[in-house]
């Protein structure tokens, strides 16, 4: 990367590691908290949509196509900017969560609703003939099939709520992006700073599919993944 | 009822700004379309080094968030003493993550053919582009379309991030407006005018996405 003059320096890296890190933190916290909340989005929107729960699922389609047909930037920009025309004044750390939140939940919604359709009907069935209880039959078979069945997908949307997180740099949520950006901004330090964000961001991103490939090759181990 | 009087002249820039969209919009599509085809295909073409190299870039241009990418390629390029309009720029960020998922998508497609239909094409004489053309493609394509428009629509979501580099985009002329209001009424009008925004955005999208949803109807593959 010498081209035309440009001496690539490691240590600017080093000389604003703590800077970095501390930008890394907060990405990882706010995606944390923003694939956590989606999960749970997606689990009951996602079982509304497909037991059809009366308004609830209505609810839940409305919510899908808002958040899946938008751009997550106008999302981020719109919770920023207008939610406090509309009296609500939330700091930009809890726009963060919730702009990954209400984005991841969207997609989660449709990842929950395809796998708790694809829990094989006869299980439900075999259970209602046993006599047990509707809430039981979704606790104890539709939910813990449903979950295996739905993994990939839901790991693909987490990952995808952490690269989003770079979006947060937009609103000045000092994530790991927007620290690098400030720092090639005030330094000129271009290259040194876009290595560090592709090596953590490939590095977090291919940490991330690895765990989920191997904990749904010990589910699918004991059977039930995949094939249902 | 009557407008308030920021409305019309905010209308009329935003309707330049969503020209503005639609053409990074078509240049994105278009390229993201021929650059997934190309690279699809070489990769099923069974030469390693070749397979492994498309592999790299694919890995690197999907796992890396995009704005990621838009900055490097606006900040770094200049830093080489080469400079891009920032529309072009835009551009290339979008292109470089939606012919990856593209060619992720097409390779994919492809290997869902079963051999015999290579070798019984190969058996009469066809060439590997007549192969591709008359006979793979249009099999791999009934499964390609209704994702390949899932990509479409966040193709066109995605040209928002050029409005992040200065280009005069529907977002970008939507927060300009938000911004000039506010400093000459006092008043923001951000609801009406970023909820205009997304009302578009979930129109296309919604539109498109049905189609996607009718089209993977049509062309089920038994």
């Amino acid at each position: 990367m010498g081209e035309a003059g440009y001496v690539f320096m490691p240590q600017v890296i080093w000389l604003h590691l703590p800077q970095l890190a501390q930008g890394l933190l907060r990405t990882l916290g706010a995606s944390a908290l923003g694939i956590v909340a989606a999960a749970l989005i997606g689990l009951v929107f996602g079982a509304a949509r497909a037991y059809r729960v009366p308004v609830a699922s209505q609810v839940a389609a409305a919510y899908v196509a808002l958040f899946r047909g938008t751009p997550i930037l106008v999302q981020i920009f719109f919770l920023y900017d207008a939610l406090p025309e509309l009296g609500i004044r939330l700091d930009v750390a809890e726009v963060a969560v919730l702009a990954l939140a209400l984005w991841g939940g969207s997609y989660n919604t449709e990842n929950f609703r395809a796998a708790f359709g694809a829990v094989p009907g006869g299980a439900l069935q075999a259970a209602a003939a046993l006599g047990m209880p509707a809430h039981l039959r979704f606790a104890w078979i539709a939910l813990p099939i449903a979950f295996r069945l739905v993994l990939p997908a839901l790991g693909n949307t987490s990952i995808s709520v952490l690269k989003d997180s770079a979006y947060l740099s937009v609103i000045a949520f000092a994530e790991l992006t927007y620290v690098a950006t400030n720092i090639v901004a005030t330094e000129f330090r271009v290259f040194e700073m876009f290595a560090v964000l592709a090596v953590t961001y490939l590095g977090m991103v291919l940490l991330l599919s690895w765990g989920l490939s191997r904990i749904t090759a010990h589910l699918a181990a004991r059977g039930t993944v995949g094939d249902a | 009822m009557t407008m308030p009087t920021w409305v019309q002249p905010v209308a009329t820039q935003m309707l330049h700004g969503l020209g503005a969209t639609a053409e990074v919009a078509a240049v994105s599509i278009a390229a993201s379309v021929v650059l997934g085809l190309a690279l699809g295909m070489l990769a099923t073409l069974g030469d390693k080094m070749l397979r492994l190299v498309i592999g790299a870039y694919i890995e690197l241009w999907r796992g890396l968030p995009v704005i990621v990418t838009l900055f490097f390629i606006f900040f770094a390029l200049p830093a080489i003493e080469l400079t891009l309009p920032p529309i072009v720029a835009a551009e290339m960020a979008i292109v470089l993550w939606g012919s990856a998922n593209l060619a992720v998508l097409v390779r994919g497609a492809i290997e869902s053919i079963p051999r015999g239909q290579f070798e019984a094409a190969a058996a009469i004489g066809f060439s590997w582009p007549k192969r591709m053309v008359h006979i793979i493609l249009p099999q791999a394509l009934r499964r390609l379309l209704p994702p390949a428009l899932g990509i479409v629509v966040i193709l066109i979501q995605l040209t928002t991030i050029s409005s992040l580099i200065g280009v005069h985009d529907f977002l970008g002329v939507a927060r300009l407006s938000i911004e000039r209001l506010t400093l000459t009424t006092g008043d923001t009008h951000a609801v009406p005018i970023l909820g205009t925004v997304l009302i578009v955005y979930f129109a296309i999208s919604n539109t498109l996405n049905a189609l996607s949803r009718w089209l993977e109807r049509r062309l089920q593959v038994q």
